[in-house]
């Protein structure tokens, strides 16, 4: 990976080292297939779409960051 | 069964009998009967009781649920339904292969490359606006949206705004009309070693051939030319800390690398022509 930015390298990757993988599953919302990080109580924070419908990539419910119950 | 019957009784007690649901809730089974009464033994939890309001509740909650994702999260802005433009951002770095701390704010390509997919065929959405308000990012990643947004058959106006530095650049230009505000910067300049480095000739032929890539583009897709850019990208005496430029506003315009000064009104109504330019130009041969 090679980064083209202005912004000093020390600034972008600073605490890279400290970072911690989120434990992350794959779960079926109604049919699609997401990878999520779990945040208790039946609810996740969708990582990534892997569905293959682009339509799916335009819902506001789904972009990564959402809270969906599953 | 037992604890059952007695519930039918009651229900029969309170209520008057239902000429629907006689036969299934009586208590003794009719001998003439047998064949129905398995196909409607597991629907009765799901009918609606006469004397409560359950059955709705569902539908509600999952509603609610999405609206709730759509409050909480600042990820993207998705135009309305009725909107036949979709507002594209990209804001922050660029993320590449790996996910970059989170001081970062990262526009993520996994996710931007299947929705420009979904643009590009979508029926209702007929231009696409990018907004761009980025420090850069990785090379890769970036080409990847650039190429995507050069790519769609749809009319793309992009606007650079705070910001559309190293390979916001490329971003930038892919677009087919790009603006620029007064006061927006871009920085040109050579692609710095990091990453996996290995001091050897080859490491430098392979940074050249990262930034030949970076400036093919955006020579192919701007009015600029390549000893020109090239010439801005290897400057010294403007940045402090690197070598190269800075373009502010009409900079930008002036050297060819961006189509004109202007902001989202501009923009907007740019894009609207062209989509309208695009409707009599596909209806023409018809």
């Amino acid at each position: 990976m090679i980064l083209y930015t202005p912004m000093p390298l020390e600034l972008v990757t600073e605490g890279f080292e400290e970072m911690k993988q989120p434990v992350t599953r794959l779960v079926f919302w109604e049919g699609i297939p997401l990878i999520i990080e779990d945040t208790g109580s039946g609810r996740g924070r969708v990582v990534r779409l892997l569905s293959t419908e682009p339509e799916d990539y335009l819902r506001t419910d789904l972009f990564p960051g959402a809270v969906v119950r599953y | 069964m037992p604890g059952e019957s007695g519930k039918r009784l009651l229900n029969q007690e309170e209520f008057p009998p239902d000429p629907d649901l006689e036969p299934g809730f009586a208590p003794e089974y009719d001998p003439g009967q047998p064949p129905e009464e398995p196909g409607e033994e597991p629907k009765r939890p799901e009918l609606p009781h006469p004397g409560g309001p359950p059955a709705p509740k569902r539908v509600q909650g999952q509603r609610k649920e999405s609206m709730q994702a759509l409050k909480e999260l600042g990820t993207n802005t998705l135009p309305e339904i009725k909107s036949n433009i979709h507002c594209l951002t990209i804001v922050g770095q660029i993320e590449g292969h790996l996910v970059l701390p989170p001081q970062n704010k990262t526009t993520k390509y996994e996710h931007l490359l299947p929705q420009l997919v979904a643009l590009e065929q979508s029926p209702e959405i007929e231009g696409v606006l990018v907004v761009l308000n980025t420090v850069g990012g990785d090379v890769e990643a970036g080409l990847a949206i650039a190429e995507m947004i050069a790519g769609l058959s749809k009319p793309t106006v992009s606007i650079v705004l705070g910001g559309g530095h190293s390979i916001g650049v490329p971003v930038a230009v892919s677009a087919r009309y790009s603006f620029i505000t007064h006061t927006a910067s871009m920085t040109i300049h050579p692609i710095r070693l990091n990453g996996l480095i290995i001091g050897v000739p080859q490491t430098w032929e392979y940074l050249e051939k990262m930034q030949d890539r970076v400036v093919r583009f955006i020579v192919e897709h701007s009015r600029i030319s390549e000893a020109a850019f090239r010439e801005m990208m290897f400057r010294s005496g403007e940045l402090a800390r690197d070598i190269g430029t800075v373009l502010i506003g009409r900079e930008a315009v002036e050297c060819g690398l961006i189509d004109e000064v202007g902001s989202v009104g501009q923009a907007v109504s740019k894009l609207k022509a062209m989509i309208e330019e695009q409707k009599q130009n596909a209806g023409a041969p018809a």
